[in-house]
């Protein structure tokens, strides 16, 4: 229970931090179970709505700001995000996972317009302009792959002209996202990963974690007293690092077998021997340090952050018994919340700042808080023509229902039928299902759009399941790893009750999916192409040289005669013949 | 026009009629030959690996050191848990697996085939590779038991060991299933429905952790003892269910990394000691068709292959000096290689025969022998139909042709009438005047006549015979194990004699006309032709063996002489399908009871397909054809 109490504390502690400043970060970090560390970093900036307007921008990057202003856009959210979050073990996810995004790329955002086709427009100058600016395929998001969701999403800033906005969503379920998505996203930032806790982002490191997602939310936010509007900015990363892989050293980065003697062995096994271990986990956490596990140092606080009560840069969630060392040379401060278990730490500038964990056998843990749903989902079936779909969302909870919203955004050829879908709940035979929104696909043009209202009653598991059906595309449609199968992007649930405490909403992601799809041998059009071009070749060449050639009769030849006279003889009638021609 | 019109001429010439057997026995010796001269290095090719993104053999392995430490011990533990109930065993399984951080599950299954019950348990683990997304994974397999129901303990250990040794690699970029199956074939079996959702809930379990499409499985048989054993060689077993077969780059890269990167031979087919001589290349061949033919589950990894996963078994055989840590280091490079994949693989060839472990024939060289057999059937049941259209009597030569007798025909029958002349001697046959376009000519009246066939009671009998074999069928499935080798007693009993007795049947209710008997063997050679031709693109081998069991099937004909009924008819009864079984079990050195057993499981279980082309396809035709010999024997009073 310390935990959940604990994460209250912290969303008003952040909360509280942001109003005063125009600039803010923070790094909170939080041993996972299973020797993981999840670290959420967190970047947020402010703007006053008319320093916005006359292009006047301090902590809003420009280049950002001018794309928005371009097409219209009131509000967006932009997600990278690689690998999955581990549920069963790792809990609940940061910020109850409103700041994190399916596989790949996902954006979703409220453009202001006076038509549909204006806002279609309006997205299509977004995404191409802020495919450039973070160098992903955000491009290939076309009408295909965006959809209008109508319950799945609400707007978190404050808007003035809401009949006029509109909301778009697209995802790229396969793009993999990498170092060059993080530098154009480190360079928005003020400090440029330069100083201050983005001083730890380092792409090896990011990228080798088992779970990070990269955020950026931009929303218009009203005080409500004094009615004076500013643009807020928030960029977060939220990744969950295994220690021990990230404590490799660059230089040997391969996991060879440890020597014998640094495994703990089980010794009360009757074969334990010399030459036989059967290996034991210690149970002790593990040890590191800031510079271990980023491969980097913290090179003091950025100085942009103004100073505060709540400049505490880098926080910790650990149990009071844990061992902590601060190695700095630099002032820093440290205060402690939450009954002890969140130490912060004000960071010292222009010096280096780094926390030591030693190894440690620990005696108290935190209490993890379960998330609200478990979803996961998956293809069965097999076969090139056929297959359905089966999602399973169990809700943990032993006396709330909870109701969500199921969002499926399938590509256009595999075609669901609606007629198949099936929802059951194992407790009751009550129908979960309260609500519906299908937008059916059309071939080429778009996907399949559907939105599902549900309630799972406590500590109950509903099934999900509907039957699709592959289409044949054309011979040019197909990607070059076209046998590898086409991306379905996840499915996005979001919880309506128990309510958030914020406008941000809970989310819950499931992983995408593999779709195989009928493909043909790409030889056999090559083979065709090559046998078709050699038989033309042959006709061609062979029309072609009856047509341009004159076939005379050996001895209608003019006899060349030999040697140097023959050669001047022939260069004299060559010129002989031009001159007269001329 | 005239070429059109001499060759329509030809038509009707007896000689061109005489052609069709010999046709079809040549078209047997061809593609009986065919078949020979494939070992040949001409007809044959070397493996190579065809997808650019397997690198076979391109990694360094580094499964060593301290892990052959840990692979002893674990080697101990699961010799320890053999004795145990199957649900401790699960339990330590998944303790094993959960301690590596691992997510397990388990699977309970429990079929009942002929009256017993196989039930059992698969304990299962998901490596969730670091920087995957849920979309692909690789299976790696031990069964519990392996197909000669050892012990598999260094596999199931090995497979706990490389669990362990891969989950501190960050470069996997598709999942790792770890399967310990309960056992070799149903295990499994029960696993990959159950993961295609295709599964019966009544017998197997949901599962339930998955992750996405599988792209491959390697299944690890290596039954050696808590004190180890040093084998000599890998040998790879490939054969799926119904004669499907994996991908053969999968086959190649594990075949290329074990012999050139770790130095272990590698056998298949049971061929251990192969030298390369043609005779050797041919029997390997001959086992693998054999193999594939019957299209039983030759190891754990059978199962996977119809799912379209590419799957193959590395058993260890023989006394050498290869260990465990040589078979980890293989699989470790085998993962490696498939982690690799950036598509399913698709690349190399799905129809082959391997007649060594790097030469293989493509399905271009060797289907045509297969097709050859499979078309000797059509050819005779298309030279039936035409003699069923004509009648009884013999035709003489057309004028083409010299005449019966010196004497000229043309004068005697040189009436002005279009009617049928007299006879006006026994020997010559009845003449007519045929007119066309002013110009005359006289043709015996026999080959105008116009022959009608009746076509229902023919057809009607065939597929009373074709559906006749569900009853077999059903009953071979069924019945209770102990009951079965009675069951066989009876059922080769029953079916030698059921033929003579329809046969006495027809003799004494309806007599069989003699067109009926040629329409009878004119359809169903027709139907086994063409199932048979589409059988040869599906299951090459079982095609050519059905085809070449069922050869004699062409030429027996309802004859009045006594000894060629009589020899017909002990042909016909060697080459029962159900005698076939006896003689070719014994031959092979098989327990007909035990594969009796094995193929009611395969029905129930694998979805084995081999009984219906057996009860359906082969043993109707026979039937068809017995009964027509039969019809000479009853008449002519053998009966």
């Amino acid at each position: 229970m310390l935990s959940s109490r604990l994460l209250l504390l912290l969303n008003a502690f952040i909360a509280f931090a942001f109003a005063g400043s125009d600039y803010h970060e923070q790094l909170l970090l939080r041993p996972l179970p299973q020797d993981t560390l999840l670290a959420s970093f967190n970047f947020r900036s402010n703007e006053s709505q008319a320093s916005f307007e006359q292009q006047n921008f301090r902590y809003v990057p420009r280049s950002l700001g001018q794309i928005l202003q371009h097409a219209h856009t009131q509000e967006l959210h932009l997600r990278f995000s690689v690998g999955r979050w581990d549920a069963e073990n790792w809990g609940q996810r940061p910020h109850q996972g409103s700041r994190e995004g399916g596989t790949g790329v996902e954006l979703w955002a409220w453009i202001e317009a006076e038509t549909e086709e204006q806002a279609s427009a309006r997205w299509l100058t977004l995404t191409n302009a802020l495919s450039g600016l973070f160098c992903a395929s955000l491009n290939f998001i076309d009408a295909t792959k965006t959809i209008r969701p109508v319950m799945a999403f609400s707007p978190e800033g404050d808007h003035r002209n809401a009949p006029n906005l509109h909301l778009l969503h697209g995802t790229l379920p396969h793009e993999v996202v990498c170092t060059e998505n993080l530098t154009p996203f480190l360079k928005l930032l003020p400090c440029k990963g330069k100083a201050g806790i983005s001083s730890l982002l380092d792409g090896h490191k990011l990228f080798d974690a088992s779970f990070q997602t990269m955020a950026i939310d931009v929303r218009p936010v009203c005080g409500l007293e004094s009615g004076k509007c500013s643009l807020e900015m928030e960029q977060s990363v939220d990744m969950v690092l295994d220690i021990a892989r990230s404590k490799r050293p660059k230089d040997n980065p391969i996991p060879r077998p440890l020597p014998i003697d640094q495994i703990e062995c089980d010794t009360s096994k009757g074969f334990n021997a010399q030459d036989t271990c059967f290996p034991l986990n210690k149970g002790t956490e593990p040890g590191w340090t800031l510079e271990e596990v980023f491969g980097k140092p913290l090179r003091g606080s950025c100085p942009l952050v103004e100073d505060g009560e709540d400049s505490n840069s880098v926080c910790i969630n650990t149990p009071p018994e844990r061992t902590i060392e601060v190695r700095s040379n630099g002032d820093f401060s440290e205060s402690r919340l939450a009954s002890d278990t969140l130490r912060c730490y004000k960071l010292p500038v222009g010096a280096d700042f780094d926390l030591v964990l030693p190894e440690q056998k620990m005696t108290t843990g935190l209490v993890r808080s379960d998330p609200a749903l478990f979803a996961a989902r998956s293809i069965n079936g097999h076969g090139q023509e056929r297959g359905s779909t089966q999602a399973i969302i169990r809700n943990p909870s032993t006396s709330e229902a909870v109701e969500f919203v199921y969002l499926e955004s399938l590509p256009w050829f595999m075609k669901p039928y609606l007629h198949t879908l099936r929802a059951t709940v194992d407790t009751s035979s009550e129908s979960p299902i309260k609500e519906t929104y299908y937008k059916p696909a059309l071939d080429r043009q778009r996907g399949t759009h559907l939105e599902l209202r549900m309630v799972i009653p406590p500590s109950s598991t509903l099934t999900l399941t509907y039957e699709f059906e592959k289409a044949i595309l054309r011979y040019t449609e197909y990607p070059p790893d076209a046998n590898r199968g086409f991306d379905v992007a996840p499915a996005v649930l979001r919880v309506l009750t128990p309510q958030a405490a914020d406008k941000k909403g809970i989310y819950i992601r499931t992983t995408s999916l593999l779709l195989p799809l009928p493909t043909p041998d790409f030889s056999m059009p090559y083979n065709v192409i090559i046998l078709t071009s050699t038989v033309m070749a042959l006709g061609f060449g062979n029309i072609f040289n009856l047509l341009v050639r004159r076939f005379v009769g050996a001895d209608e030849v003019p006899a060349a005669a030999g040697g140097l006279k023959g050669v001047l003889q022939a260069k004299i009638a060559g010129i002989k013949a031009k001159l007269g021609r001329a | 026009m005239a070429l059109i019109s001499s060759l329509l001429a030809l038509r009707r010439d007896a000689r061109i009629l005489k052609i069709p057997p010999y046709l079809s026995a040549l078209c047997i010796v061809i593609g009986i030959a065919w078949l020979l001269v494939l070992p040949l290095n001409d007809y044959s090719r070397n493996t190579y690996v065809s997808e650019n993104a397997l690198l076979p053999g391109q990694v360094h392995t580094y499964f060593a050191g301290s892990e052959h430490n840990v692979f002893r011990a674990y080697r101990h533990e699961v010799w320890g848990l053999n004795e145990k109930p199957v649900a401790e065993r699960s339990q330590r399984l998944a303790d094993m697996f959960r301690s590596n951080n691992l997510k397990v599950a388990t699977q309970k299954y429990s079929y009942h085939v002929s009256n017993r019950t196989i039930a059992n348990e698969n304990v299962y683990a998901i490596l969730q590779g670091p920087r995957a997304d849920a979309t692909e994974a690789i299976v790696l397999i031990g069964a519990w038991k392996n197909m000669q129901d050892e012990a598999n303990t260094s596999g199931v250990a090995l497979v706990l060991t490389l669990a362990r040794y891969f989950k501190r690699w960050s470069l996997w970029s598709k999942d790792i299933i770890f399967l310990v199956s309960g056992d070799s074939t149903t295990g499994p079996q029960a696993w990959v429905d159950a993961y295609h959702d295709g599964h019966d809930e009544r017998h197997v379990e949901r599962l339930k952790i998955k992750s996405g499409a599988l792209q491959a499985a390697v299944a690890v048989d290596y039954p050696a003892g808590p004190w180890g054993h040093r084998y000599d060689k890998l040998h790879v077993l490939y054969d799926g269910v119904n004669g499907q077969l994996p991908n053969l780059d999968l086959f190649n890269t594990a075949v290329q990394i074990a012999s050139s990167q770790m130095g272990i031979g590698c056998a298949i087919q049971r061929m251990f000691d192969h030298r390369d001589s043609y005779k050797e290349r041919l029997h390997t061949m001959l086992r693998g068709m054999v193999s594939q033919g019957l299209g039983h589950a030759t190891g754990p990894h059978s199962s996977f292959i119809p799912y379209h996963v590419d799957a193959i078994t590395l058993s260890t055989v023989g006394d050498g000096w290869h260990d465990e840590m040589s078979l980890g280091k293989t699989i470790e490079s085998l993962f490696r290689s498939l982690n690799n994949l950036l598509e399913h693989l698709h690349q190399s060839f799905f129809f082959y025969l391997l007649i060594q472990a790097n030469r293989f024939i493509s399905i271009g060289t060797y289907l045509p022998s297969a097709m050859l057999i499979a078309v000797n059937f059509s050819i005779t049941s298309i030279a039936l139909w035409v003699a069923s259209g004509r009648s009884t009597e013999p035709i003489p030569n057309p004028a083409a042709t010299a005449p019966l007798e010196d004497e000229p025909v043309k004068e005697k029958t040189a009436e002005k009438s279009a009617t049928v002349t007299p006879p006006t001697s026994s020997e010559k046959p009845d003449m007519e005047l045929v007119e066309q376009n002013g110009a005359k000519a006289l043709v015996p009246a026999a080959s105008t006549t116009i022959t009608e066939r009746h076509l229902l009671f023919p057809l009607l009998s065939v597929l009373t015979m074709h559906f006749l074999g569900l009853l077999p069928l059903y009953l071979f499935n069924t019945w209770s194990s102990d009951t079965l080798p009675a069951l066989y007693l009876t059922m080769a009993n029953a079916t030698t004699l059921f033929p003579l007795l329809v046969a006495w049947f027809f003799a004494e209710l309806r007599p069989l006309s003699h067109q009926e008997n040629t329409l009878i063997q004119c359809f169903s050679l027709l139907l086994l032709g063409m199932i048979l031709a589409a059988l040869a693109t599906l299951n090459f081998s079982q095609s050519f063996l059905i085809g070449v069991l069922a050869a004699p099937l062409s030429f027996v004909r309802k004859t009045n002489k006594t000894w060629l009924t009589v020899l017909q008819l002990i042909l016909l009864a060697l080459i029962n399908p159900v005698m076939v079984a006896q003689w070719s079990a014994k031959l092979l050195g098989a327990d007909l009871n035990h594969v009796l057993v094995l193929a009611a499981q395969g029905w129930a279980v694998w979805g084995l397909w081999t009984q219906v082309t057996v009860w359906l396809v082969w043993f109707p035709a026979w039937v068809c054809a017995t009964v027509v010999v039969a019809g000479g024997a009853v008449e002519g009073g053998i009966l």
